[in-house]
């Protein structure tokens, strides 16, 4: 009969634990997903901007978190392979719990986690870094459901941006050797359309395969047609391979380059001697004192300044889905969906990063104001398709220094699209 | 353009031509494929390397340029050192893991044997030296103009007369010396090699070396070219493996051929097919050559 008694307290004792689980599981903490590439070829980027995406968090908790709860912020690796990063968002959603996904790096990645994981389950899922126009695609087909919003701009600028350069030069005659990768042929094939546009010629198209050891018979292809000029679209140690062979074999070396090989990498592996013509464009930070708000907390925490890719735009998807989080009335994907539109539209309250930013806008929203988060990147305008814009800037090599030429302001890069598109 | 690219294939062919020999040698007389060659010409590199900064007193990299190459005197004692260096390793691999592996274990042993081997040199030379890419000389070397349009580099040229004297040096080894004659009768039949006095143990060792120091060479020549790497060999070994097996295993003049071919269907196949695509075409050569002549041009049917 003792026995019996206890069994049943017990019985009683795992009810009462399990109802106030149930609870509880509803409450604190609330897990935020991160699937970010911080093995792997991407490593080093991955993790700078994994720590800045947790810092993101520290911030808001130490605000008072989301709904007076702390914040988990919930990383997985995903090795930058797509087949990693589908089951590392599968197990934040199914077995985590995760109210919201922030990632992947790489489009290759976030894309089958998107259509895989975030869309089929209603979470609301924000890259920080990827900018294939693939997901604009998908998002006109209606099959992203609203559900994929990035605070980094698309490709679609990065090739107006190399269009423009190349015709400012006065160059007629262009090659292009691009990355064979979504990434790489999307952007190539938008800078054929709008160097057409804007009155230049191609003189030939060469795609190259990632990792060999030479590209000599690429270059040689490329060469045909004596370019004035080339448009290489690469990552660091690949894109030196190519430009070594390239002016080896005597082409020219008016070199138009896309914003990853901004790199001392590159620069070093090709000799900055050679790389006097080089010009190039990458993302600009808006000139704003939210930006430099930023700019300070991050040299605050880490001990630099963020340079870098991505840390900007991830440090503003974290905070993003946040505030929509503490705005939404229940933790639900489509609630923090609509919200996140909320706390960015035009017309309410600018509530800035740190702190005391997102405890202003936490006492704005509780008295039920409208807000608008202007942030690391500025002022976040998400289109239809989720997607965002940003300034650009341009830039060339001074000896061995890396100069700003150029800035382009987020409405003169619209205008510049509108104008190609039409 | 077409002359462009015949020059690009030979130049890349020639390289391909000295690492497959050893490879085709390894084949016929050791009788396995050995996936490890390829590390040979990585390693064989990387030698040159450790040679050129332990030498930094009498001149940086490969030496001071003399004329239009980008190397110095220092090349030549670089290439016999790394000759050395690596032959010494692939001994060392032969004692340590092929000849006891080959006492007791089947075919298909001795190539998984050789994946593992491979994995472990790649990886050591990762751990060595890193993944960056290294340059012996950080100065580009500009091409020259030829007649035809075609434009190669100095040091290109002046590799492909390397490749012409180790190659016709191997011939004479093999058809003169009492060494090579021996060597060819034990890829003929080891056994009868063996009642006839020949010493197996030491043919085999002589194979090793032959290979490793081929092997050496070609990976200086593609270190100097393009750049080193701890990919290097490992990106190379479709196209070796198809040199060898085109021009027939055990044969000087089979790899030779083969390494050329190899080298001017990649550099031409570009003309016809996307650049992206030209990786595959040592495996169609490969598939081609199983189908139509499993003995290879050069082979003899077994």
């Amino acid at each position: 009969m003792r026995r019996l008694g206890k069994y049943v307290a017990l019985g009683g004792l795992v009810a009462f634990l399990a109802s106030m689980g149930n609870v509880m599981a509803q409450e604190c903490p609330i897990k935020l997903g991160a699937i970010l590439p911080v093995s792997g070829p991407m490593g080093q980027v991955g993790e700078r901007i994994s720590n800045t995406g947790a810092f993101a968090v520290e911030v808001f908790n130490e605000a008072g978190g989301v709904k007076n709860c702390p914040v988990e912020y919930t990383l997985r690796d995903t090795q930058g392979q797509s087949a990693v990063g589908v089951d590392a968002a599968k197990s934040l959603v199914d077995l985590e719990g995760v109210k919201a996904l922030i990632g992947a790096v790489s489009s290759g990645v976030s894309l089958p986690v998107l259509t895989s994981v975030a869309v089929p389950s209603k979470v609301v899922q924000v890259s920080c870094c990827s900018s294939s126009e693939s997901f604009t695609a998908l998002a006109q087909e209606g099959k992203t459901k609203g559900y994929w919003f990035r605070t980094y701009a698309t490709n679609r600028s990065q090739a107006a941006m190399g269009a423009l350069l190349t015709t400012e030069k006065g160059f007629k005659n262009t090659a292009v050797i691009y990355v064979n990768t979504d990434f790489g042929v999307g952007l190539a094939k938008r800078y054929v359309e709008d160097i057409k546009k804007l009155g230049g010629n191609i003189t030939s198209m060469i795609a190259y395969n990632e990792s060999q050891q030479s590209y000599r018979a690429e270059v040689t292809k490329a060469l045909e047609g004596n370019p004035d000029s080339v448009f290489l679209v690469a990552f660091p140690v690949d894109g030196a391979t190519i430009t070594r062979e390239w002016l080896s074999l005597g082409g020219t070396d008016n070199l138009i380059v896309n914003n990853s090989l901004r790199s001392d990498d590159y620069f070093k592996a090709v000799g900055h001697q050679y790389l006097q013509n080089l010009v190039g464009y990458d993302s600009a930070q808006p000139r704003l004192p939210s930006v430099t708000t930023f700019n300070e907390l991050f040299q605050a925490k880490f001990d630099g300044p963020p340079n870098g890719p991505g840390l900007h735009s991830v440090f503003d998807a974290v905070t993003v889905v946040l505030l929509a989080m503490e705005a939404a009335d229940e933790l639900t994907g489509d609630a923090i969906r609509d919200q996140i539109r909320n706390v960015t539209a035009d017309g309410g309250i600018e509530v800035y990063p740190g702190a005391e930013g997102i405890k202003r806008a936490k006492a704005l929203l509780a008295e039920g104001k409208q807000i608008r988060y202007v942030g690391a990147t500025g002022a976040l305008q998400f289109d239809a398709n989720g997607d965002v814009q940003a300034p650009k800037m341009t830039w060339k090599l001074n000896g061995t220094e890396n100069k700003e030429t150029g800035y382009y302001t987020t409405e003169q890069v619209a205008d510049l699209i509108k104008r190609l598109d039409k | 353009m077409i002359l462009q690219h015949i020059a690009d294939g030979i130049l890349s062919g020639a390289i391909i031509a000295l690492g497959a020999i050893g490879l085709s040698f390894s084949m016929k007389i050791l009788r396995f494929a050995n996936f490890s060659h390829s590390e040979l010409l990585t390693w064989g590199a990387y030698f040159a390397l450790i040679f050129a900064s332990f030498t930094a007193a009498f001149g940086p990299g490969l030496g001071n340029p003399v004329g239009p190459f980008s190397f110095g005197w220092k090349f030549l004692a670089a290439l016999v050192f790394t000759a050395i260096a690596t032959s010494a390793l692939a001994l060392v691999l032969h004692e340590l893991v092929f000849d006891r592996l080959r006492r007791t274990a089947n075919h298909m042993t001795m190539v998984f044997a050789s994946f593992g081997v491979a994995l472990l040199l790649r990886h050591l030379v990762l751990l060595l030296f890193g993944g960056d890419p290294i340059y012996y000389s950080n100065a580009l070397q500009f091409a020259v103009l030829l007649p035809g349009g075609v434009r190669v580099m100095p040091d290109q040229v002046f590799l492909l007369g390397v490749t012409i004297v180790v190659v016709v040096s191997l011939h004479l080894f093999l058809t003169r010396s009492r060494t090579g004659i021996s060597m060819r009768a034990v890829s003929e039949n080891p056994d009868l090699a063996r009642v006839s006095g020949v010493n197996v143990a030491s043919i085999v060792r002589w194979v090793w070396i032959i290979g490793a120091s081929g092997a050496a060479v070609a990976g200086l020549m593609y270190g100097m070219t393009v750049q080193l790497r701890p990919e290097l060999g490992f990106s190379l070994i479709l196209p070796l493996f198809a040199a060898a097996i085109l021009g027939g295993a055990g044969s000087l003049y089979g790899a030779v051929i083969g390494g050329l071919v190899v080298g001017l269907s990649e550099n031409l196949s570009v003309m016809i097919i996307p650049t992206t695509y030209k990786p595959a075409v040592p495996f169609l050569l490969i598939l081609a050559i199983l189908y139509f002549r499993p003995q290879g041009l050069f082979g003899e049917r077994q």
